[in-house]
């Protein structure tokens, strides 16, 4: 755009004269604050966002990207360094009516909700689905969810997490039980303070059984993450994506998804660079972890079945 | 990806074979079938390799464009992974069947390459902040015959060891203004450093027992796999489990460790036979073969030219 | 009453029978929703043992279900049908079905012409033969006496009254038309 309707802040003070006038769009505006409301009633494409095409969030340019976590200390939130120590977790089922199931699940500032359909006819059809049901899964994130804004549109990270979200719940359900029909599962993280795949794995099964579909086992979602020779369980966003100050030696992340009954993994995910033994021992920490969500989950579907239907219990 | 019905009757003789360590196809639980690695094969491309495993066939190219570096990290390039799952492979493909594979399979590539490690992003930088190279890495499937994800891998770094990335020069004007100049020279160019890239195994649970590199067959009678790409050195970058089953710990724990023993011992003789292809240069006849465990088959005698009719 | 989860083990295989609800595993029984637990003596040695939930579980045509339907459209071959109801039991969500010409009555199958037995819009109460394959619905019969219409309108949009097996008048023009009428059996008619 070379005229520019902003004005400067160096023009000549407003005083209600216009120095010049110019044309811009095909209408005349005056330079000066005047312009502003000739700006704001011009005919304009509303679809069209006036700003430059590729634009990054200023939080990359105000702090340092490579912001230096310590590896060693209490961390941030003052939880504690090689312990199995989760963020507390707030569970409640029943939150959307209209839904069959629902949850919401809140560890920390990672909050997420999740909404159960179905079983109900399939769209797509293909043999499998005769015998037993299908399961769909949609993971999102609100483009406010995450210190950059997102996009509403599904890209590729959000598909592995559906698919990873899809891995992790399928052996929990009873399939076999809904011929020819789909379940759908759609997860909306609000807010991302990192582990959002775990806590999404959690708050899938908390709405499946709050929607009365048939499961073996709830599924319970943990993660950790290695930083040389120390880790932390259930990781904020900053512990996530920032880097430590030591070499990149033995550095990743895992996420675990385990039915705690059934002593399974469902679902299992990392990356970084990592030596067996770290990862072995990391599985076993985040089942570990998962066993702290437990009696939480319980808890939580145990009241929701209360709730529904509290003449049953005096009976 | 292509599916084949089983009966029960073949479920269990599979099942059976591979709990006394016998596959139907004669091997046992951790070998590969007969791979053929060929690179330097699409002249259009920086990079190229083709690998084939079993019947399984896929074709990678990799392309180095100029790009701009990521803000997060202005010093270093990027990767760009895209796999097709072309209709050719199997009718499934068709349309958009193939995409759901297709981006399970990129999104694995960028867990597996989602450490420092594995290339050395900083050499793909050109100018802090402004110019790097992007690696755009494509990967074609040919053929479907189970185990994608080691044959990718195994053709990812054959071709990111034939990728020839061209020199540049940049030199400032007057004006401060920066200008990149292309070295005219074809050998002036610049490799990569291949030795971290890993490998990936696919270990599928079959009874209880685990098979490395499954045909479509013993794919039928597992309930889950694990994915496990595993560096030179032992260290693994990219760990995930596959399909609609769930596994039990212990057996977890053992298949890493199963996984972490196959893809080690995968590197050297593939790193070997990549420098030996190179080393012959331009007139090597080019199928090799690499059955990891053995010893290399010698080159066969050459093709006969089809153009010299 | 005792409350659980999905997963929860209840009681060894040897002491219940499992009812719904539950699953079976290495010998002992496991709730698979999250309900009340509710043993039931039903004459039998062992006691049924289940997981109700305050509503009642999703239930999906079955096989030898009955079920009410709507006609939505017919053509010569078939007539295509929304399940409403399975026995009794509402359906949230909405599944469709398909009669085909040879499954509306049990006799002279080959001298049935749809348009002669359902009219969009009609309540038909019909069997489940077949859950369908690919291409097509759930796969419902009528031929059955106590199967067929139940509700129908005529012409002029009133509520017709059934004069015989396959015909229905209505009361306010008298013009009677064709249906495959269902000889409703009391039992059905208070649920």
């Amino acid at each position: 755009m070379t005229n520019s309707p902003c004005p400067h802040p160096d023009n000549k003070p407003f005083s209600g004269q216009p120095e010049k006038e110019k044309t811009w769009g095909g209408k005349r505006f005056r330079a000066g604050p005047v312009a502003w409301v000739i700006y704001f009633n011009m005919p304009t494409d509303t679809k069209r966002v006036r700003g430059p095409e590729v634009s990054q969030s200023p939080s990359l340019f105000s702090c340092d990207p490579a912001a230096v976590l310590p590896s060693k200390g209490p961390r941030a939130d003052g939880r504690r360094r090689d312990q199995v120590d989760v963020r507390p977790v707030f569970v409640r089922c029943g939150l959307v009516s209209q839904a069959k199931g629902s949850a919401y699940l809140e560890a920390g500032n990672t909050k997420l909700m999740c909404c159960v359909y179905g079983p109900r006819e399939t769209d797509r059809k293909d043999e499998t689905d005769m015998k037993c049901g299908r399961l769909t899964t949609d993971m999102r994130f609100a483009p406010f969810s995450c210190p950059e804004r997102g996009s509403w549109i599904q890209g590729s990270q959000d598909k592995d997490f559906s698919l990873m979200l899809h891995e992790s719940l399928q052996p929990a359900i009873c399939l076999h039980k809904y011929p020819r029909s789909q379940i759908e599962v759609s997860v909306m993280v609000l807010e991302n303070s990192g582990s959002v795949l775990a806590h999404a794995v959690t708050c899938a099964s908390l709405a499946l059984a709050d929607a009365g579909i048939e499961m073996y086992d709830l599924v319970l979602g943990c993660s950790m993450r290695q930083d040389g020779t120390s880790y932390v369980v259930d990781p904020s966003y900053m512990e996530e994506n920032g880097c430590s100050s030591v070499s990149c030696e033995n550095q990743g992340g895992l996420t675990v998804a385990f039915l705690p009954s059934l002593n399974q993994i469902s679902g299992l995910q990392s990356d970084g660079d990592m030596t067996e033994e770290t990862l072995t021992a990391g599985v076993r920490t985040c089942i570990e972890g998962c066993y702290k969500l437990y009696p939480v989950i319980q808890r939580a579907l145990t009241k929701a079945v209360r709730k529904a239907a509290p003449s049953q219990s005096e009976s | 990806m292509a599916r084949v019905q089983v009966s029960e009757a073949e479920k269990v003789y599979i099942l059976h074979g591979i709990r006394d360590d016998l596959r139907v196809d004669g091997r046992g639980c951790e070998d590969y079938r007969h791979m053929e690695i060929e690179t330097d094969v699409v002249s259009n491309t920086d990079g190229s390799a083709k690998v084939t495993l079993g019947h399984t066939a896929v074709l990678v190219g990799v392309k180095a464009e100029i790009g701009k570096p990521r803000p997060t990290v202005p010093t270093e390039g990027y990767l760009e992974f895209f796999v097709d799952c072309s209709a050719n492979a199997t009718p499934e493909f068709e349309g958009r069947g193939g995409e759901e594979l297709g981006t399970e399979l990129s999104n694995t590539l960028y867990k597996v390459f989602n450490n420092k490690r594995s290339i050395d992003l900083k050499s793909l930088c050109i100018c802090a902040g402004e110019h790097c190279w992007v690696l755009y890495v494509d990967v074609l499937l040919l053929q479907c015959d189970g185990n994608l994800y080691d044959a990718i891998s195994v053709a990812i770094k054959a071709a990111l060891f034939n990728t020839k990335i061209p020199k540049v020069h940049i030199s400032s004007d007057d004006e401060g203004g920066k200008e990149i100049e292309l070295s005219d020279d074809p050998y002036d160019c610049m490799r990569l450093n291949v030795e971290n890239v890993p490998c990936i195994v696919t270990l599928c649970k079959v009874g209880h027992r685990h098979v490395v590199d499954a045909t479509l067959q013993e794919k039928a009678c597992s309930v889950a796999s694990l994915i496990i790409s595993v560096t030179h050195k032992g260290t693994i970058t990219c760990m995930r489990k596959v399909g609609g089953g769930s596994l039990d710990p212990e057996s977890i724990f053992e298949m890493t460790e199963a996984g972490k023993r196959v893809g080690k011992a995968l590197h050297a003789p593939l790193m070997k036979l990549l420098e030996q292809e190179e080393s012959l240069g331009k007139k090597r006849q080019k199928v090799y073969t690499c059955f990891p465990g053995l010893p290399l088959v010698s080159p066969q005698p050459p093709r006969e030219e089809s153009g010299a009719k | 009453m005792k409350l659980c989860v999905p997963g929860d083990k209840l009681c060894s295989s040897e002491d219940c029978i499992p009812g719904t609800g539950v699953y079976l595993r290495h010998g002992y029984i496991y709730s698979s929703l999250a309900g009340y637990v509710l043993r039931k003596n039903e004459g039998e040695e062992l006691p049924v043992i289940s997981v109700v939930r305050e509503t009642e579980t999703q239930l999906l045509p079955d096989v030898g279900a009955i079920v009410t339907c709507k006609v939505t459209s017919i053509n010569p071959r078939f007539a295509k049908v929304h399940i409403l109801y399975v026995g009794s039991t509402p359906l949230k969500d909405r599944f469709r079905g398909t009669i085909r010409k040879e499954d509306v009555r049990a006799t002279e199958k080959d001298k049935v012409e749809t348009y002669k037995s359902f009219r969009p819009g009609d309540i038909v109460l019909a069997k489940v033969i077949s859950l369908g394959d690919v291409q097509s619905n759930y796969l419902l019969t009528t031929a059955e006496n106590e199967l067929g219409v139940v509700v129908a309108h005529s012409e002029a949009g009133a509520q017709m009254v059934p004069i015989s097996w396959c015909e229905m008048q209505c009361p306010l023009t008298h013009s009677k038309e064709f249906r495959k009428v269902a000889r409703v059996q009391p039992e059905y008619l208070q649920a």
